[in-house]
């Protein structure tokens, strides 16, 4: 068995052994299972990566199983390793890894414990498949399997039927977006014979695939990633998904999984070099997400929902670059959202837990004293995502604010200009959270203030390790590792000496947003209150997140009701079907009836048909014989 | 020529016994009436040289299911009305039936050709049939003595459900 | 020797004058009776069978027939008997319990 292989193995081993006598052996088995699998699937991982760097970055592929052949086609499970999947490798096991460690002590006492470890592990192993499969096929199994992981574990508290319904609408907004995915497998499969993502992008680099538009499948598989990377429009699951374990929000819906699209067209860059419309879409949806995401968390007051619309408007961000050509840049946006995006939300865990549950900010306040560590640690991370030098939020950001504005491959000033904006809004709302919940007057209720703590040394210490890596993680320049298998786009001549001012413009957002948060928010946030009373009407709409979920309701969700509940119910259930099983019941029964008078009871009577019945029998045989 | 005369009469003699059977009212004498029959179509076989046939038909059903039919007969109420009413309501279209199946059958025959010459009779001796039945057909021999123990079992059992209650 | 299709067309009329009396005859035991009619139409065309072809088989047969009428009829008489004693008549036309 092969590295790769083994990687991918040791979550399943890890699923299989929580799941099934994880609660029989109690927590200490399933902390080592549920912690020690991941590690040692991350340090198998850094182990095969070091291999690979020895060996000059080859591309591996490891072949496991024929999965089905005809023909000369044939289905492989197939590993590959390259520096983009070394990439998302390290992360996935790595930040698993901490998670899985930050969780034994947020979990505690749960009594679902041994459960949650186990689908944690499953989701590790299906997010491995996705990021190491060469196939498209292996990579969609990943692909779904996240996603029921991740339904699982947004409807882990399932007695909550609010919780287990948040759990539904990613699953069902997730189907939306597969179905482009999979028609665009379809299409590939149909054109090429492969589903292999190497041979695709060599194809699509050889020249124009014959009866196979790129735009067309760039699009199509775009639109899958637009569902698990929460874009526009199928970003509405992302912020109810925070309803699960917050450890599972930091893991699954900010650092790994929602990132899969991202990955995904990084990984498919032969296909939408080919197609700048496709590439064109990506960049316009990415930038407006950002953006209008941006805009909704401005006014949030849930610190988690806060947070989940800064993820969905950093996948924004990622998926500019990707449409821009900066895959380099994506991927290391990638890399750094992982680490910041992990660290705040696990300090928000750390605080939602010091606070017994309370999620609102408003409820919040002055908590920097109470609890130092997580205090810190998040002050970081904020000033990470912020884009403050030099943490590793900057040195990403910028990357991808430089090629959106001067890329030769669809950069310009409006994509740049509403990104700037958007990196602004981002500094503000991270620092009026940071505000809200650490600095200022305390707003907590007495008896809550009461129980304030910091927490155990299991979550702090991965919130100090996850922060570290904030700060630290831009100087290793990921952009420049991916160069020989994603190459940055060129650059427009014209801009070359804009990056230096930009770099400064791009401090300066910052810092602005920073002082922006402070000045509003200082003392009682009375000018904050100011300010929501005079454009009431726009914040009303920005509380109401633009009322997407309101117009699928509408537009979606009534209509396909009414059409189950008279069409498929009224007319085709209880018409049609019940009222064809009906009629032939009542015929069997009337037939019955009838056949019923025949059996009389008398013992002649039958004889006397017998006779009759061996009457004609002979006359038949007679007449035929 | 004296046996094929007999053969015919004997055989006449049977249908005869039948029909009366059929229209006799009281079951005493349906019962004779079958006696006559069965003792008939045992002078067939006779006449045939199956002869072992012939005294077994004697033994079995004359000596034993007959008698034990008669002294059925004897045990039960003549005042019963079945003794009486001798028809069920189905008696046109059972002769009709009975017709009919009658009629094809003599219409198969009388189509059928000239039968081939009777083939010889020996084997139906004694002793060369019993010598056949037990090393030949053992297993049917012992399977209808199994048969027969069954018979009394369930015999027994008949008995014993039917004499409990009264309905 | 007497022609086998007559003794054929006799057994085929014993067989159906059987079957008549089992459907026309209202008493039980008569019924039993036209039975044991019908199993002798079946024996005399088996024992005609066996003398024209010379074979002892259908010989075998009829004996067989004879223990299985014995049998028969030693099961029949005392459920006959029964049925009389719970309903006090030999009627077979008053037995339609079975009616459906």
């Amino acid at each position: 068995m092969g590295a790769l292989t083994l990687i991918v193995l040791l979550p399943l081993l890890g699923f299989l052994l929580n799941g099934l006598l994880g609660s029989r052996l109690g927590r200490t088995f399933v902390n080592v299972v549920g912690c020690g699998l991941p590690l040692v699937a991350f340090i198998v991982a850094a182990l095969a990566v070091r291999d690979l760097a020895a060996a000059g970055y080859p591309t591996v592929i490891e072949t496991v199983y024929t999965w089905a052949a005809f023909g000369d086609r044939s289905f492989e499970i197939a590993f590959l390793l390259d520096r983009l999947s070394a990439v998302m490798v390290l992360i996935v096991t790595g930040v698993g890894t901490l998670i899985h460690v930050y969780s034994t002590g947020y979990m505690k006492g749960d009594p679902g414990y041994a459960r949650y470890f186990a689908y944690l592990n499953l989701f590790l192993f299906f997010m491995l498949l996705l990021v190491l499969g060469r196939s498209l096929l292996v990579l969609f199994v990943g692909w779904e399997g996240v996603g029921l992981a991740s339904y699982l574990l947004i409807g882990f508290w399932f007695s909550d039927p609010e919780k287990s319904a948040a759990g539904k609408k990613a699953f069902i907004t997730n189907r939306v977006g597969d179905a482009g995915f999979l028609l665009g497998m379809f299409l590939l499969w149909q054109a090429l014979g492969t589903l292999d993502m190497d041979a695709i992008n060599a194809a699509f680099g050889a020249g124009p695939v014959p009866g196979l538009s790129a735009a067309l499948v760039g699009i199509l598989l775009f639109i899958g990633a637009t569902g698990k990377s929460a874009q526009i429009p199928l970003h509405v699951w992302l912020p109810d998904a925070m309803a699960g374990p917050t450890p599972v929000s930091a893991l699954i819906h900010a650092a790994t999984m929602v990132t899969a699209g991202v990955y995904l067209v990084a990984r498919l860059s032969g296909v939408y070099l080919v197609a700048p419309e496709a590439s064109a879409v990506v960049a316009t949806i990415g930038v407006l997400t950002a953006f209008f995401a941006a805009t909704i968390a401005v006014v949030q007051t849930d610190i988690k929902k806060v947070l989940a619309y800064s993820t969905v408007s950093q996948l924004g961000f990622m998926f500019l670059a990707l449409g821009v050509g900066a895959y380099g840049a994506a991927v290391f946006h990638l890399y750094t959202h992982a680490f910041f995006k992990a660290c705040l939300f696990l300090g928000a865990g750390s605080v939602i837990h010091a606070l017994g549950g309370e999620q609102d900010i408003r409820r919040m306040g002055g908590l920097a004293r109470r609890i130092p560590v997580t205090f810190a640690t998040f002050a970081v991370s904020t000033a990470a995502i912020a884009g403050l030098p030099p943490l590793a939020g900057f040195f990403s950001k910028d990357e991808i604010l430089w090629y959106a504005l001067a890329s030769e491959s669809g950069g310009s000033v409006l994509l740049f200009g509403l990104a700037a904006f958007t990196a602004l809004l981002t500094a503000f709302y991270m620092f009026r959270l940071l505000w809200r919940v650490f600095m200022g007057a305390s707003r907590m209720s007495h008896e809550v203030e009461h129980h304030v703590h910091e927490s155990p040394p299991s979550m702090a210490g991965v919130l100090v390790v996850l922060a570290v890596l904030s700060a630290v993680g831009g100087f290793f320049s990921i952009p420049h590792f991916l160069e020989p298998l994603l190459p940055l786009p060129a650059i427009v001549p014209a801009m070359e000496h804009f990056h230096v001012p930009l770099l400064v413009l791009s401090v300066a957002l910052g810092l602005s947003g920073l002082a922006l948060a402070a000045w509003l928010y200082a003392g009682d946030a009375s000018r904050a209150a100011q300010l929501e009373a005079r454009f009431a009407g726009l914040h009303r709409l920005l509380t109401g997140k633009y009322y997407v979920d309101e117009l699928y309701e509408a537009v979606l969700g009534r209509p396909l009701e009414w059409l189950s509940r008279r069409v498929f119910l009224g007319l085709g259930d209880r018409r049609l079907l019940d009222g064809t099983l009906h009629g032939l019941a009542g015929l069997a029964r009337r037939a019955a009836g009838g056949f019923a008078r025949i059996q009389t009871g008398s013992l002649q009577a039958y004889l006397l048909l017998g006779l009759a019945g061996l009457v004609l029998l002979l006359t038949w045989s007679l007449r035929n014989g | 020529m004296i046996e094929t005369a007999l053969t015919y009469f004997f055989a006449v003699a049977a249908v005869v016994g039948g029909v009366l059977m059929l229209v006799a009212r009281h079951p005493m004498r349906a019962a004779l009436a079958l006696v006559c029959s069965m003792l008939s179509l045992a002078g067939v076989y006779a006449m045939l040289g199956v002869h072992v046939i012939a005294v077994f038909q004697v033994l079995i059903y004359v000596g034993a299911v007959m008698i034990f039919m008669v002294y059925t007969i004897m045990l039960l109420d003549v005042r019963d009305p079945s003794f009486t009413r001798r028809w069920s309501g189905l008696l046109v279209p059972g002769v009709l039936g009975a017709g009919a199946l009658s009629a094809i059958i003599a219409w198969v025959l009388r189509d059928a050709g000239d039968s081939p010459a009777a083939a010889s009779t020996d084997v139906f001796g004694v002793q060369p049939f019993s010598v056949t039945f037990l090393e030949e057909y053992w297993l049917y021999f012992e399977l209808s003595s199994v048969l027969l123990v069954a018979a009394v079992i369930a015999a027994i059992a008949a008995l014993r459900a039917g004499g409990g209650r009264d309905g | 020797m007497a022609d086998p299709q007559f003794l054929l067309a006799a057994a085929a009329v014993l067989f159906a004058l059987g079957l008549l009396g089992v459907i026309v005859r209202r008493n039980a035991l008569v019924m039993l009776m036209s039975m044991e009619l019908m199993l002798n139409g079946v024996n005399l065309s088996l024992v005609t069978f066996a003398s024209q072809a010379g074979s002892a088989e259908a010989a075998v047969l009829v004996f067989l027939v004879f223990v299985v009428a014995a049998a028969e009829i030693a099961i029949a008489i005392p459920i006959v008997l029964a049925l009389a004693r719970r309903r006090g008549t030999l009627d077979a036309g008053s037995w339609t319990e079975l009616k459906g």
